[in-house]
């Protein structure tokens, strides 16, 4: 089939980060492109059941913790009858302003927006099934698949969307529960528990892993625990679940193996994600999951057929939205054959939990696997005036460098501020900067940058005598 | 419209205007309450159900649980919260004082059609709950509105009837069917209102209508109005075949592809023994 041939050069499936930033990147290369979602709402669920929806909850939990904090100031308790749509409140908002942004985005891009469902009938092929029943197969030259995931849900877990909720639906709950019990101890549950926790519901995490965010160091998990359980929550560590049922009456229990009995008005199951490829009909486009149920993907985002490339959560880990983001942009260059430098493989993860953390680079514990002797400088945020003055003491900052006291091979946050502030170290390792950067510059005082300059100083302080 | 029949449209809505409707209960309804309050040996799930599955006791319990009594601080938002909050041994008391306080109906020639309001207003409240379960949307929100969202009815039949014979009319069924669907919109927006329900259950019971043509705008009206068309076509095919439902434009409202809408109604058979068991 020749190129004039194609009802669209580009169609991408999925209209979430991944798949909104390919769709622009082959428009603005002067293809016809056409963008299908399945939902009537844009965006994909990062927009409408994830990351901005808990993050609006997250800004009034953040209001909540600071008015408990400052009692000589106000007296605050949450009233019991408080509806979660008064807590996220500005959500309407603040997606509306999302949606219309990029509406007009894809619009002045000339992209098509189709609302429906795509499935593949060849490998250049594509069904659509509207919401109505109707059907129209359209021909494309390349298909850019960013059909994100949706929440996986155990056997054991009956998930109900009334008592036992998913990470889809736990804000659709009508009222703040008095208790919660979050079942997973990764990023999403993290995020919920120290969030609900915040705004005064009891929370109890309970996870099979000795600690939560077992993929940082020790000490950043340790803080956390330990300003989670401040707060009043509880962390349950090393148990497995044996049982979970709603008893009928009002609350839901969970049984763990050693006995161990917990009882919650609701309970939120974080475990993990799963791409969503239900009904795509990959097979007839000659494609196949791998063993993690992902689509395969090489350097390029080129799955096994030539013509058809994936990003963002179907192609699995990082599963962040800044880097779906890059990654579907990648995935259209590429498959136009547009020069792009190589991407970095320094991302920064973000855990929007209370408090934040953050890191970019290796950890310690990866650090000391890879480069053996490593010197390591840290600053607690308490130890920093701007810390001191916003009452946002339990946090800290790590750097970790190489055996020289040279070279960043990691920074590491928790604490208020740390996804941003995270930045400055990581703008300094993609310029190849030394630590000697952060001692070297001056920065705006009081900030939390000053952290930097502690850390960066300790470090110093270890190098070897040449 | 006879004069006799004006005089006494006039006299209903000065009864809704003054806030004078009353929502009865079913005497049997009010009997189980009793004896599952008293008897020590009921298991708790018994009332919770109970409560849970006739729409004027379900409102009766939320009425007095918000009462300064109860809640002085607060306003309860759920059945589901009430019971949470307060415990099933308030929640039965607050269930005797329902039953033995409110009126019951009482409506000589229409007991066939009240029991039928009832069991289509829970099953009603039972599809609407399975829609927004997989629409990933409130189920409390939904089960409630799907409950409430003919209160009305009911409560207007009953005054009609009542305003009927202390005048002593005598009127037909076709004019009370008319008075009724005159006036039972207006009566279920007043009692949700006055019985402090959520704003969410308020706004969808608000805008539900009975008319297939009109398009609902909010998600839990259109939750509640796919509820009721499931459950009519469940409990009267007659009136409402598959055909016709699975075309609704409601359902493209809330964005149910056809695969979607056969697999809702793959729970025919649950939702049915659930409807069973609740009204047994």
């Amino acid at each position: 089939m020749s190129n004039e041939q194609y009802d669209y050069d580009v169609l991408v499936i999925g209209s979430g980060p991944a798949g909104q930033k390919s769709a622009i990147q082959a428009a603005k290369a002067g293809q016809s492109v056409a963008i299908i979602e399945r939902d009537s709402l844009f965006g994909g669920a990062c927009v409408h059941r994830g990351t901005i929806p808990s993050k609006t909850l997250r800004e009034n939990a953040l209001r909540v913790k600071h008015m408990r904090q400052n009692a000589a100031l106000a007296d605050f308790e949450l009233g019991e009858d408080t509806e979660m749509h008064t807590l996220i409140n500005r959500l309407d908002e603040v997606l509306k302003s999302h949606d219309d942004y990029m509406r007009k985005q894809i619009d002045r891009n000339n992209v098509e927006h189709i609302h429906g469902r795509a499935s593949f009938v060849d490998s250049h092929t594509v069904k659509i099934t509207k919401v109505s029943g109707e059907t129209a197969d359209v021909s494309v030259k390349i298909v850019i698949i960013a059909a994100g995931s949706y929440p996986r849900d155990p056997d054991n877990i009956p998930i109900d969307h009334e008592h036992l909720f998913d990470s889809d639906s736990i804000l659709s709950m009508l009222y703040l529960p008095s208790s919660l019990t979050v079942l997973g101890g990764g990023v999403i549950a993290s995020e919920y528990a120290t969030i609900f926790q915040a705004l005064g519901v009891k929370v109890t995490m309970i996870d099979r892993y000795p600690t939560p965010l077992g993929f940082l160091d020790s000490d950043m998990t340790d803080t956390f625990v330990h300003a989670f359980e401040d707060m009043g929550g509880t962390w349950m560590g090393s148990q497995n679940v044996e049982k979970v049922y709603w008893d009928g009456i009002s609350d839901v229990v969970t049984e763990c193996a050693d006995g161990t009995v917990v009882r919650s008005q609701k309970l939120l199951c974080a475990a993990g994600r799963v791409a969503n490829v239900k009904g795509l009909e990959l097979e007839n486009a000659g494609l196949s999951l791998n063993e993690r149920g992902l689509i395969s993907v090489d350097e390029n985002l080129c799955t096994q057929v030539s013509n058809i490339y994936a990003a963002g959560d179907v192609i699995g880990p990082p599963s962040l939205a800044s880097a779906s983001m890059e990654q579907g942009r990648r995935a259209a260059c590429n498959a136009l054959g547009i020069e792009i430098g190589t991407m970095s493989q320094l991302i920064p993860a973000g855990i929007y939990s209370i408090p934040e953390l953050s890191s970019v680079g290796l950890t310690e514990k990866q650090a000391r696997e890879q480069h053996g002797n490593i010197l390591v400088g840290t600053a607690q945020f308490a130890e920093v005036a701007r810390g001191q003055i916003s009452g946002n003491t339990e946090g800290m900052l790590k750097i970790v460098a190489d055996s020289e006291g040279k070279k960043i091979l990691g920074v590491m946050l928790v604490g208020e501020g740390s996804t941003e502030v995270v930045h400055i170290g990581h703008m300094a390792m993609l310029c190849d900067a030394n630590v000697d950067i952060f001692v070297e510059s001056t920065f705006n005082f009081p900030t939390l940058a000053e952290a930097y300059r502690i850390a960066a100083l300790e470090i110093l302080s270890q190098r070897p005598e040449s | 419209m006879s004069s006799q029949v004006e005089s006494l449209s006039d006299a209903l809505k000065q009864l809704i205007n003054s806030g004078g409707i009353e929502v009865p209960m079913l005497p049997e309804v009010a009997n189980k309450a009793l004896i599952l309050a008293q008897n020590p040996g009921s298991d708790a799930s018994e009332m919770a159900s109970l409560i849970q599955s006739d729409q004027s006791l379900a409102g009766h319990v939320m009425r007095i649980a918000n009462s300064v009594a109860y809640t002085p601080m607060s306003n309860l938002v759920s059945l589901q919260q009430a019971i949470a909050r307060l415990g099933m041994a308030v929640i039965s008391e607050i269930a005797i004082a329902a039953a033995s306080g409110a009126k019951m109906f009482n409506t000589p020639g229409y007991e066939e059609y009240v029991a039928d309001i009832w069991r289509h207003a829970l099953a009603t409240s039972l599809w609407s709950k399975e829609i927004a379960r997989y629409c990933r949307s409130n189920v409390e929100v939904a089960f409630l509105a799907g409950l409430l969202h003919s209160i009305g009815r009911p409560a207007v039949l009953q005054a009609i009837l009542d305003l009927a014979e202390q005048r002593n009319i005598t009127l037909t069924k076709g004019e009370v069917q008319q008075l009724e669907n005159t006036y039972c919109q207006q009566v279920s927006q007043a009692v949700v209102n006055s019985w402090k329900m959520p704003t969410l259950v308020i706004d969808a019971v608000s805008e539900y209508t009975d008319q297939n043509s009109s398009l609902p705008t909010g998600e839990q009206t259109a939750q509640i109005t796919a509820g009721a068309r499931f459950a009519t076509h469940m409990l009267k095919p007659e009136n409402l075949d598959r055909e016709i439902l699975i075309t609704l434009p409601v359902l493209t409202t809330l964005n149910l592809y056809q695969d979607e809408v056969e697999s809702l109604l793959g729970q025919t058979g649950a939702v049915k023994a659930r409807l069973e068991g609740l009204s047994s």
